[in-house]
């Protein structure tokens, strides 16, 4: 299990370099003089000439890389081109709103996706399990933008129950989750829904109903349990591409969350923030990805030895 | 381990199982009656697909969708099971009727433990709290044989042998120390030193116990070992029963005749061996005579009706009582049928 561990961590090691790289490149990438791009046409000689020396544009490429990597690792993102805060103190609690959206997203995806797949899959073939799998078909192929502007038109204009924009409260919390959680809600509960078929017809499941085991438990405890571990890695999938997702949500709900925070850098070419926004939300993915991979074999391990 | 003549434990009678598929109902079980009395064993055998397992799954009331119970009644003790309630029958299964599978294999679940899955028929019938469960699951763990079995019992099913699955299995249906046990191919899937410990087992156990047990197998060397009666079952109905060493000694229906020539390598598969001729009629082209009639080497025009398990009269040879087979050779129709045949 460590060895393990440790095998999938240091295949972690190109990947974050990658990573890295693709964001250091977003500034080299720039078309003409990044600095000219950043600054604007007004700007003067000496302000680009200022600009290029803060960004270290003059030194040759691979001591910028080096430069950034060594910054990185003090967890030091630069500082914005626009207002000079560190990147890193706009970044950090913009993330944390992302996180806690994509976390109610994925409560919504979870609790929504597992009933359904469930409720599904106990009754195959009925109407009940149709139902479930043509809502997971709509669910998946709404547009998130076009499903969260339809809520809100419903839930806050028409009917007034919440607000239509912002986040702190909990009545907030309620349209972005379920905008954010609707396609992941389909997806796990289709996979619940297919994994728990193939291991209602298991054997140990006949075993559970030969026991005398109440029906309820046969499915929640018995069949559940194995059911799940299919479905963790996807759980874990959708945790990471939330985050990444989160952009269209939050700007629709206007909430201040690390996607309003890359839309507006990008806007204003703010390249180092897009810099240290790419590099947050990449290496949350990666790691999500690192610590689903770990879960699933832990769950997995009594049946791979098999 | 001589029959008791009070109620039997477990009366079968005109059982019924179809399954309703698209192509049509497939009749599985069709008209099957058998008895088990306390501290008896009966064996059921058959080529696959005759319908052993859905009549053991319809005891259980485990058959599957689209499969139903047609029809017939099952008798525990006096009581029709088919008459009870879902939750009603639910408090016996596991409790006074318990079954072991073919897969010991698969047949545990992955993720509990060897402890926690005996049990939990503790738990659930007994009403015991966890510790006394616990306790008691590992006295049944040592019962079936399992050594250590404090250490085993804190185990997963795949760090078991497939004996030792199959005995965590014994363990689990005999927790409640049930009146019927069912045990459908419970050796197949394992080695021959392995397959003749288990039977050894069960047989033991029953001995202490009493109760009945219901054995399935296509082997007739398992059957040999074990049973006390025979029923031969093919395409969906019993087409012989007798006494085991009755069965043996001069087996009347000429599908049991052609199971017999099978004995000499019980080691084998029957259904490897093809000792007879053709397969089991599907659904669609089941004769509406005698069912064996496209693989009977004495088929007549007679066998064309249908025949009835009945004790035979004519044509048997050893005088004796016991039995009753399907069969028309065993008639007096017989007789005026083929004489009238050798005339014309
Ligand atoms: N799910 C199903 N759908 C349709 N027909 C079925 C189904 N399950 C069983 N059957 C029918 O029931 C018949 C009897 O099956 P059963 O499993 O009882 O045979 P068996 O005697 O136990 O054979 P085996 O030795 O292979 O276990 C089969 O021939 C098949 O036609
Ligand atoms: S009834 Fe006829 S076909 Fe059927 S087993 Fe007897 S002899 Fe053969
Ligand atoms: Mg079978």
């Amino acid at each position: 299990m460590y060895i393990f561990i440790i095998r999938r961590f240091l295949q972690l090691i190109p990947v974050i370099i990658g990573v890295t790289l693709v964001a250091f490149l977003i500034i080299q990438l720039i078309p003409g003089d990044a600095a000219q791009v950043m600054a604007g046409e007004a700007a003067s000689e000496e302000q680009l000439e200022q600009m290029r020396e803060n960004l270290g544009l003059n030194e040759p490429l691979y001591v910028q890389y080096g430069t950034f990597l060594a910054d990185l690792v003090r967890l030091d993102l630069g500082q914005s081109v626009r207002t000079d805060q560190p990147v890193m103190e706009l970044v950090a609690p913009r993330f944390w709103i992302t996180l806690e959206l994509a976390f109610w997203g994925l409560v919504v995806a979870v609790v929504v996706g597992l009933l359904g797949g469930i409720l599904a899959a106990t009754k195959q073939n009925s109407y009940r399990d149709l139902g479930t799998m043509m809502f997971a078909v709509i669910g998946l192929s709404m547009p998130n933008f076009w499903l969260g502007l339809m809520l809100m038109y419903l839930f806050s204009i028409e009917l007034g129950w919440l607000p239509t924009s912002g986040w702190g409260d909990w009545q907030q919390i309620f349209l972005p989750a379920i905008t954010m959680g609707t396609a992941g809600a389909a997806i796990i509960a289709r996979m619940t829904r297919s994994a728990m078929l193939e291991v209602l017809g298991e054997d140990y499941v006949r075993t559970a109903r030969a026991k005398g085991v109440k029906e309820r438990l046969v499915i929640y405890k018995h069949a559940l349990r194995n059911a799940l571990i299919p479905v963790v890695t996807v759980i874990g999938l959708q945790f990471g591409y939330f985050l990444s997702g989160a952009v269209l949500t939050e700007s629709v709900f206007s909430i201040n969350g690390l996607g309003r925070l890359v839309v507006d850098a990008i806007s204003q070419r703010d390249f180092p923030v897009v810099q240290g926004t790419v590099i947050v939300l990449a290496l949350t993915f990666v790691l999500t990805n690192f610590i689903v991979d770990i879960l699933y074999r832990v769950l997995n391990k009594r049946i791979e030895i098999n | 381990m001589a029959a008791t003549d009070k109620t039997p434990i477990l009366k079968v009678e005109g059982l019924q199982t179809s399954f309703f598929t698209h192509d049509g109902e497939v009749k599985a079980v069709d008209g099957v009656d058998f008895e088990v009395g306390a501290n008896e064993t009966l064996g059921i055998v058959g080529e696959s697909g005759s319908g052993k397992s859905i009549t053991s799954l319809s005891i259980m009331q485990l058959v599957e969708s689209p499969g139903k119970i047609k029809g017939g009644s099952i008798n525990l003790t006096g009581e029709d099971l088919l008459k009870k309630s879902k939750s009603q029958f639910a408090k016996y299964r596991g409790n006074r009727v318990s079954m072991i599978f073919q897969e010991p294999m698969t047949s545990l679940n992955p993720v509990f433990t060897v402890g926690h899955q005996v049990s939990e028929a503790l738990r659930i019938h007994k009403k015991l709290g966890k510790k006394d469960a616990r306790q008691e699951a590992i006295r049944m763990l040592k019962l079936v044989g399992i050594p250590a079995p404090e250490d085993r019992a804190k185990r997963y099913p795949h760090e078991l042998s497939g004996g030792m699955r199959q005995r965590v299995m014994i363990a689990i249906a005999l927790s409640c120390d049930p009146e019927l046990l069912i045990a459908d191919e419970p050796t197949t899937a394992l080695d021959v030193t392995i397959q003749a410990q288990i039977l050894e087992l069960i047989k033991n156990l029953q001995e202490s116990s009493g109760m009945a047990v219901l054995i399935i197998t296509h082997d007739l060397g398992v059957i040999a070992e074990t049973a006390d009666k025979v029923a031969v079952m093919y395409a969906g109905e019993v087409v012989e029963q007798a006494d085991v060493k009755t069965l043996f000694k001069r087996p009347l229906h000429p599908y049991t005749k052609g199971l017999m020539n099978a004995i000499p390598r019980h080691d084998v598969d029957m259904d490897e061996l093809e000792v007879i001729k053709g397969t089991v009629p599907s659904s669609a082209e089941m004769p509406s005579g005698c069912r064996f009639m496209k693989r009977c080497p004495y088929a007549s025009e007679i066998c064309e009706t249908h025949p009835s398990l009945a004790t035979p009269t004519h044509n048997y040879g050893v005088e004796d009582d016991s039995g009753a087979v399907r069969c028309w050779i065993y008639t007096e129709e017989w007789d005026t049928a083929t004489k009238k045949q050798e005339v014309q």
